[in-house]
């Protein structure tokens, strides 16, 4: 299946997860699809700490709302679309972490209506909207079951038999509680691959609806174990961020609306040697 | 101070705090508590345990990279977690050490990463990047402090947006919440340590070698009870060399 026929499952409205962490393994590729087809009014939910896939998503006028911990690019600098949607009331944010987001999807997998969470307390974030308090007044969020996951890792065969070279993070549980599971993996391997080491699959084909070969399809993110991520097209993505004209002008449209490809985008961005090269020059 | 830059020192402090045995958690743009746990595994702590934010088991990189979650952790690390490790640390307790900054400090040792300025609409006039986990505030056996920037816009009386929880509003309100860990028991700057009094409050532990006090009080957007603060021992020539000869062998700390 192709990119773009796997990210048009994803429809108008929907609660779509993103995976990876951080500037790290996120489905980067697959968010500028769903950013060109320009599919309106998303809900999204991210790994806990996020970056790339969220604040894209959001600066493309996607999302209505974000149930999201930390949006970031770490060290680099903030996430400029995020925040200027935080603070200008277009995107409703719902302030979650670590233990109300995996508390919402692990109820789903526990098929309960809500997962207590005992340790939030004292804090500002047990009171918002993704931290309801069940009958004994602790922090149970309700029951996540995103329409759609997207995750971006390293391997699978064409079973969508998954495996990751570096931290799968959140990716398997979302995997577990979505309803329509995509991921899109640096290479295809054969089945007899996955075979022959079957302890290192970390989402075994059962939870995956579709695997798409994306070569780099993690850029400007790193794909843990293949390249790290690229601090100059971030630093250049962040800059752009200033304000929301300058963010369409000197990032959406040069590399997510005029690349024909993905092979198009990777020339622009300095060609595949330049990314597989950057572990030589990233900090 | 032996020619070492801000963020070494406050490595080498951090490192100290840490106890052999320790099971050690950090959090985003954490280059210097991951140093402080690396470097205090090569001297009095070689039983500490570090797990990265990605959930990387006791790393053993060659040099520091600034990502906390850079796929270079991996190689060489005993184990890979997933957020569900996490949850569990978080849920289960198990964890001795967190560390956190934060956009706001206050005085009580309470985090603010998620916003400042909130207007009648509810919404803030700076949107922080937010926390990917308050749970260890609660669970962690202690909490380490950091903060690279000394300001009355970080040091203030009482944070706006309560993100993770210090010593809350003073003595007895953790306890009252039925949270039974420390809390917050010292603060790191690149001015002083800071330390908290029997009222929850943070006062000056020690002031570092060549800082003017005046400074500190400049500083610190509450109000700090004066008297002639210690110094801070400053970090040794074993300390210095191990760091930068053992852990930050690339030079990240000492720009």
């Amino acid at each position: 299946m192709g990119l773009a026929d796997a990210v048009a499952n994803v429809k108008a409205g929907q609660l779509v997860a993103l995976g990876g962490l951080w500037f790290h393994n996120n489905p980067c590729a697959a968010v500028r699809e769903l950013a060109r087809q320009q599919v309106r009014d998303l809900r999204i939910v991210a790994a806990p700490p996020s970056s790339y896939a969220v604040d894209l998503l959001i600066g493309a006028g996607c999302v209505t709302q974000a149930t999201v911990g930390h949006v970031s690019f770490e060290h680099l600098g903030f996430a400029p679309n995020f925040r200027r949607a935080a603070q200008e009331g277009s995107v409703r944010i719902i302030d979650a972490d670590e233990a109300t987001i995996l508390g919402g999807l692990m109820a789903t997998v526990e098929h309960l209506e809500s997962h207590p969470v005992t340790s939030v307390k004292g804090t500002d974030i047990g009171r918002s909207f993704a931290a309801p308090r069940n009958r004994d007044g602790i922090v149970a969020p309700i029951a996540m079951r995103p329409d759609v996951c997207i995750l971006h890792a390293q391997e699978g065969d064409i079973y969508g038999n998954v495996r990751d070279l570096g931290t799968p993070f959140c990716d398997p549980l979302f995997a577990k509680a979505s309803k329509y599971v995509i991921v899109t993996v640096e290479r295809i391997v054969d089945n007899l691959s996955i075979r022959e080491n079957p302890h290192r699959t970390t989402i075994p084909g059962y939870l995956v609806d579709a695997v798409v070969e994306t070569p780099f399809g993690a850029h400007p993110c790193s794909s843990h174990g293949v390249y790290v991520h690229d601090e100059v097209s971030i630093s250049a993505y962040i800059k752009a961020g200033v304000n929301a004209d300058a963010w369409r002008r000197e990032y959406f449209g040069p590399y997510v609306e005029e690349p024909a490809s993905l092979e198009a985008y990777i020339q622009r961005v300095g060609g595949a040697e330049r990314i597989l090269a950057l572990s030589e020059v990233v900090r | 101070m032996n020619g070492c830059s801000k963020d070494e020192l406050m490595t080498v402090l951090l490192a100290r705090e840490l106890r052999n045995g320790d099971l050690a958690v950090t959090g985003a743009s954490s280059l210097v508590p991951v140093a402080a746990c690396l470097l205090a595994q090569r001297m009095h702590a070689p039983d500490l345990t570090l797990i990265t934010p990605a959930g990387v088991v006791n790393p053993k990189p060659t040099r520091l990279y600034r990502s906390a979650s850079d796929g270079r952790w991996v190689e060489g690390a005993e184990a890979i977690g997933t957020a569900y490790d996490l949850f569990e640390m978080s849920e289960n307790g198990r964890l001795d050490v967190m560390f956190y900054g934060g956009v706001q400090i206050d005085r009580h040792g309470n985090i603010n990463l998620t916003g400042t300025g909130y207007g009648e609409d509810g919404l803030p006039r700076f949107r922080g990047p937010g926390l990917a986990n308050t749970s260890f505030a609660v669970v962690s056996g202690r909490i380490l402090l950091f903060s690279a920037a000394h300001t009355p816009r970080t040091f203030v009386d009482k944070v706006e947006f309560l993100t993770a929880a210090g010593h809350l509003g003073g003595p007895g309100e953790r306890e009252a919440l039925g949270i039974t860990t420390q809390g917050p028991v010292l603060c790191v700057t690149p001015l002083v340590t800071f330390e908290f009094d029997a009222e929850k409050c943070m006062q000056v532990r020690s002031i570092h070698p060549g800082v003017d006090p005046d400074e500190v009080i400049r500083s610190t957007g509450f109000a700090l009870r004066e008297a002639s603060w210690p110094r801070t021992a400053p970090p040794t020539q074993e300390e210095l060399s191990l760091l930068r000869e053992c852990v930050d062998t690339s030079g990240e700390l000492s720009a």
